[in-house]
């Protein structure tokens, strides 16, 4: 209670959290990101060719306008993740078959396992 | 000798009761775990609400215990509490309840699915 | 008559009378009936905030139910309290005011989600059922009224899940979900029968000041944990927390998460009000550790190959869920340790009670985001969504903030709970803020996949038409999105006030026993 005057301030058992000090933190790490950004080139001009789209070897008037076209879908995501993993996540999926009497299966097995644990 | 045959035989007449809730208890978990049709799974679900109902009020008694009306017994040494049988009925309102919205659900997964067979409702996986 | 003296009672009150005035009020038109849902939820918040206001500073609320007077529990010389009681302290408050700050949420969401729907007067019913069934599971003094409310919970849970039941998939997430339950609630009332056949009672604080530490004991205990763990989504029994989170109308789904919450406020009273001694010895918090660990990195790695995006919240849901019962563990082994430890204990319980109310309200945002979605695409696939950004821009806002809300961005809420639990984790055993720190960054990247999936990329030409959601979901998405900010930005006033307290008051049984027994 002694820190109702700094309510963004607290103890955490291993330290302290202050978000203002993140606030702080932020505007001079975006202070830095704007200096640096002013080293940047300036030879850039609207409306010219510089403005023209390139994406994934198209450019210009070959991307197509549908946006479903050309997008990512979200099950591509993390593929090289998936792929390393296939062996954790075959067994994964298999536990997650969709039968109802296995999930019941579980339930039981666990709380008998719970049980066995307590007891002994 | 011949007493304490008397009593061990009353001892199991007095815990068979236990006896046959665990016994329900096992066959109901034993059927849902093991049948594929839901209807009967269902019927398991009941079996181990009335067996979990049997256990409340058996649980309630008291052995030589009268009822719980003073001004009817008279002076008594030990009560059998109304408090189990009032759970009871609240726990038979919920399973009536469950069982036909369980039932309802059977219904409609068979409309959809046209199969009662849990294997082969299983839409929703991984 | 003093208000605040009936708290307790219009806490649960004032949802069940919402729940059967609903048909009538359905009946007379539009306006009133969405008038009267968010009239009704918003009464239910104001009930909840003013509980947790009245037990600031440690007091607890007793409410009799039908006895002469509302804090008589022990009426006539009677020796032990044999009505039925409500017992609120500080820690059940937490999860009171996460409960129906979510329901007044998803109500304000639902008006204008459900819009278009049929059913409303089985679907507001319900909704308050709900809402009542886990108001009631927070604020009971009693064994059996936990299993009561328990029950009225799930079912309203279950009708709901399979309220879409044009959908086949809804119906049988609603049925798994119902079949595992009823093996769980019949459990529960078999450890409840037990209970009653040694102690004569069912009142939790007269339990806890007779409770012995026998073999029957330990399988109640063991029956008690399973059946709670299971409701909240522990790893092995969370299959029924993802078919439903993703199927059931996701106004609902945010009150389904606080629904998880209140049976995991069960299993800390249990183990750490009722059973102090059985559940102190190492074994419950080994235990509640490992299934901890187990939901948090089995849950987020399945949410990360999903493309639902109801599903893959589904399973963040089990892998928040897996950090609470990880803090929760982790405090009751160092408490029973003791030696110096029981600052870890306390701390790692703190970081658990704030985390427990991020991740009701950044799950309820997201899910409620995923229906904002929903009700803009038509789609629940994230791939075919993209390049929403341009057409929702306040969805996408809201999404990021509870996205970096709960996987732990600096400076959001979510890094300092979690920084709590794991710094005091590495005192019991360091592998736990490595699993915590894997959990947060594979939480981290599946938020990414989502927002780069649904909301940037070229957009589409099916999706050219979608429009920002209508205010009613825009308020209730806002609501929680100010409450996540509000954890942001004065976290030191809410743990001053609110989780100190509550941590204390979990850490004092005798305070429960003594206020469930007449103050004596």
């Amino acid at each position: 209670m002694e820190h109702t005057g700094m309510w963004g301030h607290m103890e955490t058992g291993s330290g302290y959290w202050n978000v203002f000090m993140w606030f702080v933190f932020f505007a001079i790490v975006s202070g830095f990101v704007l200096w640096f950004r002013s080293f940047g080139r300036m030879d850039y001009k609207r409306n010219t060719e510089q403005d023209e789209m390139f994406l994934s070897g198209w450019s210009g008037s070959e991307v197509p306008a549908d946006g479903a076209k050309a997008a990512a879908p979200g099950s591509a995501s993390y593929w090289g993740f998936n792929v390393a993993l296939e062996p954790v996540y075959n067994v994964l999926k298999r536990f997650h078959n969709g039968s109802a009497s296995d999930y019941a299966g579980y339930f039981v097995v666990t709380t008998a396992l719970i049980g066995i644990l307590l007891l002994f | 000798m011949t007493d304490s045959i008397a009593e061990n035989a009353l001892d199991f007449v007095g815990n068979a009761p236990y006896v046959v809730v665990a016994l329900l208890v096992l066959m109901s978990l034993y059927a849902m775990l093991t049948q594929k049709n839901l209807i009967k799974i269902c019927i398991a679900i009941s079996i181990l609400g009335a067996s979990v109902n049997m256990f409340l009020v058996l649980m309630g008694y008291r052995h030589g215990g009268g009822i719980p009306i003073h001004y009817l017994k008279g002076a008594q040494e030990s009560m059998v509490l109304p408090t189990p049988q009032c759970l009871t009925l609240t726990a038979i309102v919920i399973a009536l309840a469950t069982t036909a919205l369980m039932l309802s659900l059977v219904i409609m997964v068979n409309k959809h699915y046209g199969t009662l067979d849990i294997d082969e409702i299983r839409r929703l996986r991984g | 008559m003093n208000v605040r003296d009936h708290l307790p009672a219009f806490l649960v009150m004032v949802p069940l009378l919402g729940s059967f005035l609903s048909p009538v009020a359905v009946s007379f038109g539009k306006t009133v009936r969405n008038v009267f849902f968010v009239a009704f939820a918003a009464l239910t918040l104001l009930a909840g905030a003013a509980i947790c206001v009245a037990t600031f500073g440690g007091n607890i609320l007793v409410y009799v139910m039908g006895g002469e007077s509302f804090a008589l529990t022990m009426p006539s010389g009677m020796s032990y309290p044999v009505r039925i009681l409500f017992e609120i302290d500080a820690f059940g408050a937490v999860f009171i005011f996460c409960v129906s700050a979510a329901a007044f949420a998803g109500a304000l969401f639902s008006v204008n989600y459900m819009e278009r729907f049929s059913g409303w007067k089985r679907f507001m019913p319900l909704y308050f059922l709900l809402t009542a069934g886990a108001l009631g599971m927070c604020a009971t003094g009693d064994m059996f009224n936990f299993f009561v409310f328990a029950e009225l919970a799930s079912i309203a849970s279950f009708g709901l899940t399979a309220f879409w039941r044009d959908k086949p998939e809804a119906v049988e997430a609603g049925f798994k979900y119902m079949f595992v339950s009823q093996i769980a609630a019949m459990l529960l009332l078999i450890a409840t029968g037990a209970l009653y056949g040694k102690y004569n009672a069912v009142n939790m604080g007269f339990l806890a000041s007779v409770m012995e530490s026998g073999t029957m004991e330990r399988v109640v205990l063991a029956l008690i944990i399973s059946v709670t763990a299971f409701r909240c989504g522990a790893f092995p029994m969370h299959t029924h927390m993802t078919d439903a989170c993703a199927e059931a109308p996701c106004g609902v789904t945010c009150l389904l998460v606080t629904v998880s919450q209140a049976s995991f406020y069960g299993l800390v009273r249990v183990c750490y009000s009722i059973f102090p001694n059985l559940a102190g010895g190492g074994t419950v918090g080994w235990l509640l550790i490992v299934m901890g660990s187990m939901s948090m990195i089995f849950g987020v790695m399945m949410a990360v190959i999903q493309h639902d995006i109801k599903r893959l919240m589904g399973y963040h849901s089990v892998s928040q869920a897996g950090y609470l019962l990880t803090a929760m563990g982790v405090g009751l082994l160092a408490l029973g340790r003791g030696g110096g430890m029981e600052g870890y204990g306390l701390a790692s319980i703190k970081g658990g009670l704030f985390h427990a109310m991020n991740y009701s309200f950044c799950n309820g945002l997201l899910f409620l985001c995923a229906g904002s979605l929903y009700y803009a695409t038509g789609t629940r696939g994230l791939d075919k969504m993209g390049g929403l950004a341009r057409n929702m821009p306040w969805t996408a806002a809201m999404f990021v903030v509870a996205a970096a809300g709960i996987s732990g961005l600096p400076p959001f809420n979510g890094f300092v709970s979690k920084w709590m639990i794991f710094g005091s984790g590495f005192a019991v055993h360091p592998i736990l803020p490595a699993l915590g720190m894997v959990t947060s960054v594979l939480a981290l990247a599946s938020f990414v996949k989502v927002f780069q999936a649904a909301f940037l990329g070229p957009p589409r030409a099916k999706l050219i038409a979608a429009r920002e959601a209508p205010y009613g979901m825009l308020a209730g998405m806002g609501l929680l999105a100010v409450l996540i900010l509000l954890l942001t930005l004065f976290p030191g006033w809410f743990m001053g006030n609110v989780f100190d307290n509550a941590a204390e008051a979990l850490l004092r049984p005798q305070d429960y026993i003594r206020a469930a027994m007449g103050g004596r």
